[in-house]
């Protein structure tokens, strides 16, 4: 036993296997987690006064664009991959992912990519300014010549590349490697969650790969792609930036709604409702997905005609979304209800996405949309989805699957405090922030006027709930990890085999190398 | 028990905070124009063909909670499907959804078509200020008051020199883009009064304090106000046969490039 010997650090280090590569994926994107919430904390203490003061407005700024591109880049879409990495060779019965080192290779490319993204808040003129959508000509090299906004664009293509390569890697894995038996309608929805994403990620993500790439070259090699004075038009890069970068806010939420679907499912001891719809949801979702880029930029100038057909693109996405909820709710009707931590979050998740759902077709609608546009209601809107939405679903998923990943569970006493301490606190911070919109109060500014003081010192006060739940979350981890194994948990502890179980629930918790003794049949 | 309460205590600061900052005069800004008024009509329709869909999930998700608690100790259902009832929660939605779109696509229609023009504002963007121009009386100014006349119909042409910078008075209920090397449009006809906004895109260090004033006053007023203009030496007009064809971007200066 050559592997024993090993330091665990090494054997993580070199390691192909799908789990392993799933956990450093998840740890990665915990500890990003923790410079991303600390630089939302620099916010609210800077927004805590309407006349700021705690940072300059230039830094302020970096830590804007930054906060953004590392939840974004580095917490959420990790994290994601992290479970899918994990579960989806698992779930489909299969002994690893398609590609295996190339599977390690996409996370290995995040390491430099984030070191790159924290130093350079440290180099001349410090980090990226321009906010996470680097709009041109702010981000050109006459008006951020210094070294931040080149590191941002590295910061884009490595964690690009890694993405399209993990998304690659799920779809081979996906099409070729599922246990006998399983077509494509029998797939646990978790998977096609997964596909629906990989197919998203392969789409989108090579444009806005493109899009940094024409940056770069207006910044140093005198081309003009959105320079007007040499012909070049820097609302082409909003609408290349928005062609990858609203599919990728589906791309942070789709795999999450397929873990809800099996929390809910399996807290409420009924198969989930309405498979075969929740599938064409996914998948309509997918496809509309890059259909309503344009509604990012409803007041740049476009023409009525276009404007009135993403608007309607907009509102019509809200359609398979809405099917997702009912469904969810009907899969809980009749059911019996056990509330763990993972269903709490898991009801959380519903009960603050169907906020963040609806105020974005608010916002599709375009006159509504005009006046909110870059207020604090968008702020409030993207955060009810990605915090309300992903975060919740992530949290829920460690909840649901750390038995499996460990063999142990997570402490739920602990998790009930972390539940509410999240849920109030994102509630305090984002609420009020649609009224502050609704008045007139602009985002990414670093002072604002008097009398949105008030409900701001609400919001940083929220914060301090997520800051907490948030170290007891992590805290929580530690003490479940050090925790020895006195009694190893069976394979099903949350016992889904009997209602609708997929297959991670048929190996041991944690599984072996190579995941399963036997491959397993689907009947 | 404390801990039971704890959620109850955190809601009930919303509404405390809501009182405690300055009162809301009004949902969703104070509208003073035509198009303002519509955008906020718009809202309310759609707020109220919306509310249901954002109350019924929430109202539902407490019954559940609340009625198929396990503690109530029954077997859990076995129905994992209803095609009519999935089909009316698909359509249903969409039919609401073209309900929205409907008055949605007219006030639209009053944002992007203009009544005949009184007065013609050209509006420049600049790190960190706006410059306004008057072509028809050859003024031109810089980070003071726009001034134009009350209730006429004043259409703005946008642009900028440098970086995207948007034009933003909340109770006009106009934000418009100003894209270097694009002119863009939009319009208001404002009672008296003086109004506030701020640049609403991103444009540097100093965005936030990029802030717009307008001073709508009486003909008499603006009368006066052009005089004195048109007067002073200080405001030196510029060409008005130049005015909107800015060299956007002056290459020279070129940083890391």
């Amino acid at each position: 036993m050559a592997e024993k010997k090993q330091s665990l650090l090494l054997r993580y280090m070199s390691s192909t296997d799908h789990k392993e590569i799933g956990i450093m994926y998840l740890i990665f994107a915990l500890v990003m987690g923790i410079v991303g919430g600390f630089l939302a904390g620099m916010i609210r203490m800077q927004l805590w006064e309407a006349s700021g003061g705690v940072v300059s407005p230039e830094l302020y700024n970096q830590i804007v664009t930054m906060h953004a591109t590392i939840m974004i880049f580095f917490v959420i879409i990790p994290a994601m991959a992290g479970f899918g990495n994990y579960l989806v060779p698992l779930m489909i019965g299969a002994r690893d992912m398609a590609f295996p080192k190339l599977n390690a290779f996409s996370f290995w490319l995040l390491i430099p990519a984030a070191i790159i993204g924290i130093a350079s808040f440290f180099v001349e003129g410090g980090a990226a300014a321009g906010g996470w959508t680097s709009y041109q000509p702010l981000t050109s090299a006459q008006y951020s010549g210094t070294p931040g906004v080149d590191m941002w664009i590295i910061v884009v293509h490595l964690t690009g590349a890694s993405s399209i390569l993990g998304a690659i890697n799920f779809i081979v894995t996906i099409f070729n490697m599922r246990a006998p038996g399983m077509g494509f309608m029998k797939m646990p929805l978790y998977v096609w969650a997964w596909l629906t994403n990989a197919f998203m990620i392969l789409v989108g993500t090579p444009v806005l790969a493109g899009a940094v790439t024409m940056v770069l070259f207006d910044r140093h090699f005198g081309t003009g792609f959105f320079r007007p004075s040499e012909g070049g038009d820097p609302v082409l890069y909003q609408h290349l930036f928005w062609f990858y970068s609203h599919p990728a806010v589906y791309i942070m939420i789709v795999p999450g709604f397929g873990a809800i679907s099996h929390i809910v499912a399996a807290f409420s001891r009924k198969k989930v409702f309405g498979y075969h719809g929740m599938v064409y949801a996914v998948a309509g979702i997918g496809v509309l997905g890059f259909m309503v880029w344009a509604h990012h930029m409803f007041t740049t100038g476009l023409s009525p005609a276009v404007r009135a057909f993403f608007a309607f693109m907009t509102m019509l996405i809200a359609v398979p979304t809405g099917v997702k909820i009912f469904s969810w709710l009907a899969t809980m009707w009749g059911g019996t209800l056990k509330f763990t931590v993972a269903m709490k979050f898991a009801l959380g998740m519903i009960s603050l996405f169907v906020i963040g759902g609806i105020s974005g077709v608010w916002l599709g609608n375009v006159p509504v949309d005009i006046q909110l546009h870059d207020s604090y209601f968008v702020v409030a809107h993207l955060h009810y989805v990605l915090f309300g939405g992903s975060v919740m679903s992530l949290l829920g998923a460690a909840y649901f699957w750390f038995p499996k990943m460990s063999g142990k569970y997570l402490d739920e006493k602990l998790g009930n405090i972390v539940f509410w301490c999240m849920y109030i606190g994102m509630s305090m911070t984002f609420l009020l922030m649609h009224w502050t919109g609704m008045e007139g109060m602009a985002r990414r500014t670093y002072v604002y006027r008097p009398q949105f003081e008030g409900m701001n010192q609400i919001m940083s006060f929220g914060y301090v709930f997520m800051l907490l739940g948030g170290i007891l979350f992590c805290w929580s981890l530690v003490k479940a990890i050090r925790k020895p194994v006195t009694t190893p948990l069976n394979d099903d502890p949350w016992n889904v085999n009997d209602i609708q179980g997929s297959l991670e629930w048929k190996t041991s918790s944690p599984p072996p190398k190579e995941n399963f003794k036997t491959i397993p049949v689907v009947p | 028990m404390f801990k039971r309460k704890l959620p109850w205590l955190a809601l009930a600061l919303v509404p405390a905070a809501v009182y405690a900052s300055e009162p809301l005069t009004s949902w969703l800004f104070n509208p003073v124009t035509p198009v303002a008024h519509d955008v906020r009509e718009t809202f309310k329709i759609m707020l109220g063909l919306t509310l249901p869909f954002l109350l019924l999930p929430q109202i539902l998700l407490a019954y559940a909670i609340w009625k198929f608690n396990e503690k109530r100790g029954h077997q859990p259902a076995t129905f994992h499907e209803n095609v009519p009832l999935e089909i009316v929660w698909t359509v249903v939605p969409a039919l609401v959804l073209v309900a929205i779109a409907i008055p949605a696509y007219s006030t639209l229609k009053k944002i992007e078509v203009p009544p005949k023009s009184d007065l013609v504002v050209e509006v420049i963007g600049h790190q960190f200020f706006w410059e306004y121009r008057l072509p028809r009386y050859d003024i031109g100014y810089a980070n003071e008051p726009l001034v134009v006349p009350a209730d006429k119909i004043i259409t703005l042409n946008l642009t900028s020199v440098d970086v995207i910078h948007s034009w933003w008075v909340p109770s006009f209920g106009v934000k418009q883009d100003a894209n270097p090397g694009r002119i863009t449009h939009a319009w208001f006809k404002a009672p008296e009064g003086h109004y506030k906004g701020q640049c609403a895109e991103l444009c540097g260090p100093l965005h936030g304090e990029m802030w717009i004033d307008v001073e709508v006053v009486s003909e008499q007023e603006f009368e006066k106000w052009l005089e004195e203009r048109m007067g002073s030496a200080a405001s030196a007009p510029p060409d008005s046969a130049h005015s909107m064809m800015l060299s956007p971007e002056p290459e020279s200066e070129v940083v890391n490039g």
